[in-house]
């Protein structure tokens, strides 16, 4: 016994070298193999008759011997009574272990979304692996459509979606970025509204990816290639996608926001069409007595170009004239006012008012949550000026 | 091994006892206290600073804890209740032990992986618990700013994305929530009860006491801070977002372009909570070899069969994290106030030997 | 105990007897007045020119008496030693010593005649400095003192000889400055050098292992230096020095880790510079360990660690791997160690004909082969060329990037946190003469503080380092 003591310390040692040496050769502990795994990027939940269809865009590395850049991917199309059933169904049909936690894009499709969006997003908000802070987008048409497209400007259809999406893409108005976790904080406040950046696709001729190779695992057919746009937003109440917001609408709306530091938009001089660039740009929407909301916008513009030639004095002095000024205010509150009154006559809370009812007093939130948005009152207060 | 120094203490309660508050508790209390979490944060600190008052006030004394509960009850009683005071410290250990084990398989695996890779910490904490509890200081001093550095770059990548209008209005949970939360906390403010076990350990210097609950205060002001800023990024959605402080660096900027760089921030914190998991257990384990001495002996086969016992309950516990929550913050949680408030100050009141010429 | 008798025959035998090897020469001569003489000398290790010019030649006109002093007087040398034990003069000859008996002296008379082998002062290969001092320790321990007294003019200086090993008869000199080290320091080297029962010791290195309080440990308890400039501000802080013969390697002790990542060369560079490059010490150190570990630790079992774009060059890089990523990277580590290893051992040409080969041809084989993937390579290179930002730890260090590694492939992330915080527990309760390994980290001091990972500048330190415990606390002013 005393000469099994001895030296116990190091016998314990190489006890537990030889554990770690027969865990680290053999380790089988659940993991699963880099090349085993389906790397989604993006993925398009639509709605079909038996529930949901889900199509998952799989990154597939190019192999060491690549020479040219890019990311290669496949789409594969699952169907099932669940979203979890789907992606089961891609693990059963492929092999391949979807792994959620590179999944940067998720687009619903227009049918899903006249659903309660929030059932189609219900797996990924539950799933831990899922990051939340994914792009979240609704589309015309289907999702699956979408995401198993042809780019026109990059090797992956999300690769191109998610540029639409892109920090510049954001400072110049044109469009909303969503997260799964913004998206979900609005169904389960006490709005119960939210947006998403409503993405439609056109065909396109000629594009980067003409000589591109087919994708990976798919016969080579020949496919239109597609470009995309979210200019327009859709407007959510209690998960159910009840509105559309026009291309001026959603500028608006970011106006309102205060996020546009490069967006253009259009006036007119004396009946003729002039592009003014929005260099600075203060807006918020806040809550009054009666209930008011009121809608302060500011923005500071410069001439960008002219529907009509001008002579070479007029381009060096790049003049915002008073006329031009003032019917850019006219323009900018019309499309406020509009973006109140789809936003009303839809349902859809987009600036979030009740829930600022709700934080300023829950005494006045309890007195005037019923038809609070029926019930309110705007006012514009919209400034344009010139930069100097 | 010397005594553990005043600045090491200090250190332990302002920058390691806050690092086990970060991760499942400030959802377990936006679930039960919605935005109101800080109201019931708040009380647990303000109640475990006047603790930790009392536990370094009575280490003045310079005298062990089973040693004044002997002196006080007599030989036997006094082992009895060191006895008890370990069960509870065990009892106390299952808690962060288990939301460790689920914190790890969760942020540190991409697919759930087996039990077995946990059970790596079961070995650490059987050499941890072997080792003096007074060794602890010295450890202290280097994982201190580690686990700051881990609180601050993560709170600085976490604090632009949070509104912390969120947390608007005050009073929203109403009583219910407010109490409900207080319970559902309990399991997480045990920390005047683990300086217990180190009293006669503590080099006492003037003011420790007070310093001590300014530090553990600092500490607390940081739990309020980021749960403030976790409640204020996932808002109505933060029940659903168990490992908190793994999770709200996520959405700085930079993170898309060089990936997960929080990451490095989670690992250090990580690091300081290894050590701050295994706190309770090594407390008991010292309980009992404070009452019955021989630690050369017992030291290594407690230390074994405390890392093999909490081994046996995290796989028998595997799948039943949920109803270990419930137990601890609604069945059982009154066990907590009692030795974790009731207790430190007693200590006070316990006879210490008397010196022999 | 044997002792020189009158009869210089017998005394002769006897000395023959106990030293009977065929290189011990006797040597007899009688001067002119007919006095006998006998000089024994092991004649590889002795100088035989300065012992015929210096003591031979003057003998054989010697007309004096048997009497020791006249004799010596005769001899007017510095290192003339008497002795009356047979062993104590037979160990002497075979320290390259002559002896010189003659007829009715019951003693012999030692004369330090001993060849110097030594190499010239010169550079050490492993601590090449940009700025500052070049000189390096060599094999001569006495060579050695004298680069250390050159350096510390001070009679505070202190050179204590001792003699460790049974059968080697080493030669080691502790040296400190009274009145500056650690009473207790000083005590507990000579204690644990007096305790030393060892037959032979060839190297400095020996001795780290008697004198550490953890004699197994990974980590060192003994500080190293091959530079004397570096040696002499050690023990000017306050530190005890060994100079062990036949070892251009001297010791220190107490020894912090921190020492580890100070260069001499910090302290001749602006501070600012000098805090930098120590940051980037203890920044290649970490990534030499812990990269290639969270590297298959990510491939494993988190993918997310890295970038989405990353993760597809690299899953595109391992995708004809046949090994998996944790054996991959073993591999390639193994291979980086054999090729350091012979690179190191090989023939000056031969070794680099080795590393072109170990690195072009065999990596970029490799690659294309489709052995190992790039990525691995990469890593590994760059952990490899982190190991060498801190020369002194690279036995730690490469040992805990292959256990770091183990443990990364065996459980992740969370196995190298949890060794990560083995490794820090263990770390700080090591402590070697009383001094904290890992202080002033932990225990924390402030004061140390300031010359430690940072560089404050020289006026900012006029104190000694307070973990020393130097009774002498002020340096500077």
């Amino acid at each position: 016994m005393r000469k099994f003591f001895r030296h116990l310390p190091m016998k314990l040692w190489l006890l537990l070298l030889g554990l770690v040496a027969f865990a680290f050769f053999s380790n089988d502990f659940g993991l699963v193999d880099i090349q085993k795994t389906a790397i989604i990027l993006a993925a398009g939940v639509d709605k079909t008759e038996e529930g949901f269809a889900l199509t998952a865009q799989i990154a597939v590395p190019k192999g060491s011997d690549r020479t040219t850049g890019g990311t290669s991917s496949v789409e594969i199309r699952a169907e099932g009574k669940t979203v979890s059933d789907c992606v089961t169904a891609i693990f059963t049909e492929t092999g391949w272990v979807p792994k959620l936690v590179f999944c940067n894009l998720i687009v619903l499709g227009e049918n899903a979304v006249k659903e309660d969006a929030v059932a189609y997003l219900n797996y990924f908000l539950r799933n831990d692996y899922m990051p939340d802070s994914c792009l979240l987008a609704a589309c015309a048409g289907e999702a699956g459509e979408l995401i198993s497209s042809v780019s026109a400007i990059d090797d992956a259809s999300s690769l191109a979606i998610e540029k639409l999406f892109s920090d510049a893409a954001v400072k110049s108005g044109r469009v909303v970025t969503v997260t799964l976790k913004d998206f979900a904080i609005g169904y389960y406040g006490v709005s119960k509204s939210g947006y998403l950046p409503f993405v439609r696709m056109t065909g396109q001729r000629g594009g980067q990816n003409d000589s591109a190779a087919p994708p990976a695992g798919g016969v080579a057919e020949e496919k239109e290639q597609k470009v995309y746009s979210a200019e327009e937003t859709a407007l959510f109440s209690e998960g159910r996608m009840v509105g559309l917001l026009s291309p001026e609408e959603t500028l608006a709306f970011n106006l309102l926001k205060g996020k546009v530091f490069a967006g253009t938009f259009g006036a007119e001089e004396q009946g003729e069409p002039v592009t003014l660039t929005v260099v600075k740009n203060d807006g918020h929407v806040s809550l009054k007595k009666g209930p008011t909301a009121e809608l302060s916008l500011s923005v500071t513009v410069r001439l960008c170009c002219r529907g009509v030639t001008a002579p070479v004095e007029d381009v060096a002095a790049d003049k915002v004239t008073e006329e031009i000024v003032k019917n850019a205010r006219e323009t900018l509150q019309g499309y406020c006012e509009k973006l109140f009154t789809t936003c009303k006559a839809c349902g859809c809370d987009v600036f979030f008012l009740k829930r600022a009812l709700y934080r300023s007093s829950l005494k006045e939130y309890a007195a005037e949550k019923e038809d609070f948005l029926g019930r309110l009152e705007p006012v514009f207060k919209t400034e344009v000026r010139s930069m100097r | 091994m010397k005594k553990i120094a005043p600045r090491q203490v200090l250190l332990f309660l302002a920058c390691i006892a806050p690092a086990g508050k970060l991760v499942l508790l400030p959802a377990r209390l936006a679930d039960v206290a919605k935005n109101d979490l800080l109201f019931p944060l708040l009380l647990h600190i303000c109640v475990q600073t006047a603790a930790v008052f009392c536990v370094l006030l009575a280490a003045k004394r310079e005298t062990g804890f089973c040693e004044l509960l002997e002196n006080t009850f007599g030989k036997i009683a006094g082992k009895g209740l060191a006895l008890l005071f370990s069960a509870f410290l065990l009892f106390a250990a299952l808690l962060p032990l288990l939301e460790q084990k689920h914190f790890v398989q969760s942020v540190f695996y991409d697919t759930l992986p087996s039990v077995f890779v946990f059970s790596s910490y079961f070995l650490f904490a059987a050499f941890v618990c072997a080792k003096p509890l007074s060794s602890f200081g010295r450890v202290w001093d280097i994982a201190a700013p580690l686990a700051a550095a881990g609180f601050i770059g993560i709170f600085l990548l976490s604090a632009g994305s949070a509104d912390l209008a969120a947390l608007a209005p005050a009073g929203a949970a109403g009583a219910k929530g407010f109490f409900r939360g207080a319970a559902s906390a309990c399991g997480w403010f045990c920390d005047a009860a683990l300086l217990v076990p180190l009293l006669g350990k503590i080099e006492y210097k003037k003011g420790l006491a007070w310093k001590g609950a300014l530090c553990y205060l600092a500490g607390g002001a940081a739990v309020l801070l980021f749960a403030a800023v976790f409640y204020g990024i996932y808002q109505e959605t933060a029940v659903n977002q168990l490992f908190a402080f793994a999770a709200t660096a996520k959405y700085f900027p930079g993170v898309t372009t060089l990936g997960r760089i929080d990451y490095i921030f989670t690992f250090l914190l990580s690091l300081a909570m290894a050590f701050y998991v295994s706190l309770p257990m090594q407390g008991s384990v010292d309980c009992v070899l404070q009452a019955f001495g021989r630690r050369k002996v017992l030291a290594p086969i407690l230390g074994t069969a405390a890392g093999a016992l909490f081994f046996g309950l995290a796989l028998a516990l595997d799948y039943r994290f949920g109803d270990v929550l419930t137990v601890f913050s609604e069945t059982l949680f009154w066990i907590f106030p009692v030795f974790c408030t009731v207790l430190p100050p007693l200590c006070l009141v316990l006879r210490r030997p008397r010196k022999h010429a | 105990m044997k002792t020189v008798s009158g009869d210089l025959k017998k005394t002769r035998d006897a000395l023959k007897k106990l030293l009977p090897a065929e290189d011990v020469l006797l040597f007899d001569f009688t001067s002119e007045k007919g006095l006998a003489f006998t000089c024994v000398f092991a004649d590889p290790v002795s100088d035989k020119e300065a012992l015929g010019e210096e003591v031979v030649k003057p003998l054989l006109r010697y007309e004096g008496g048997a009497k020791a002093e006249e004799v010596g007087k005769k001899l007017a040398f510095p290192e003339l030693k008497r002795e009356k034990s047979l062993e104590k003069l037979a160990a002497e000859v075979l320290a390259g010593n002559p002896v010189l008996l003659w007829e009715g002296m019951d003693e012999g008379l030692v004369a330090g005649t001993k060849k110097v082998f030594s190499r010239a002062v010169a550079e050490p290969p492993t601590d090449v400095a940009l700025k500052g001092p070049r000189e390096g320790f060599v094999e001569d321990v006495k060579i050695n003192a004298s680069l250390v007294r050159k350096r510390l003019k001070t009679g505070e200086l202190r050179i204590e000889t001792f003699e460790v090993g049974r059968r080697s008869k080493t030669a080691v000199f502790l040296c400190y400055l009274e009145g500056t080290s650690d009473p207790k320091t000083v005590d507990g080297v000579r204690k644990k050098l007096g305790g030393i029962d060892i037959d032979y010791v060839p190297d400095s290195s020996y001795l780290t292992h008697f004198l550490s309080s953890r004699p197994f440990s990974l980590v060192k308890q003994i500080g190293t230096t091959e530079k004397p400039d570096i040696f002499c501000a050690k023990i000017a802080e306050g530190r005890v020095g060994l100079l062990v013969d036949g070892s251009p390697i001297a010791l220190t002790a107490p020894y912090l880790l921190v020492e580890d990542f100070q260069s001499s060369e910090d302290y001749f560079v602006p501070p600012y510079r000098a805090t930098f490059t120590r940051l980037l010490r203890l920044f290649a150190l970490v990534v030499a360990i812990y990269l290639p570990a969270f590297y298959v630790a990510a491939q494993l079992f988190k993918l997310q660690f890295f970038p989405v774009k990353l993760l597809l060059t690299i899953a595109g890089s391992i995708r004809d791997i046949p090994f998996s990523p944790s054996l991959e990277m073993l591999l390639v580590c193994l291979v980086l160690e054999v090729l350091n290893e012979a690179s190191i051992r090989m023939p000056k040409y031969v070794g680099m004909a080795l590393s072109v080969v170990g690195a072009l041809v065999l990596g970029e084989t490799a690659v294309s082969a489709g052995f190992v993937s790039t990525p691995a390579i990469i890593i590994i290179a760059f952990s490899g060329i982190g190991l060498y930002a801190v020369p002194n730890l690279i036995e730690q260090t490469s040992v805990l990037r292959l256990a770091m590694l183990l443990v990364a492939g065996s459980v992740g992330a969370y196995g190298v946190i949890l060794a990560t915080a083995f490794i820090l527990l263990y770390l700080v309760t090591t402590e070697n003469f009383g001094a904290p390994l890992v202080a002033p980290f932990s225990p924390v001091v402030g004061r140390d503080l300031k010359d430690s990972l940072v560089k404050y500048n020289l006026g900012a330190l006029p104190l000694r380092p307070k973990t020393l415990k130097s009774p002498n606390k002020r340096r500077l002013g």
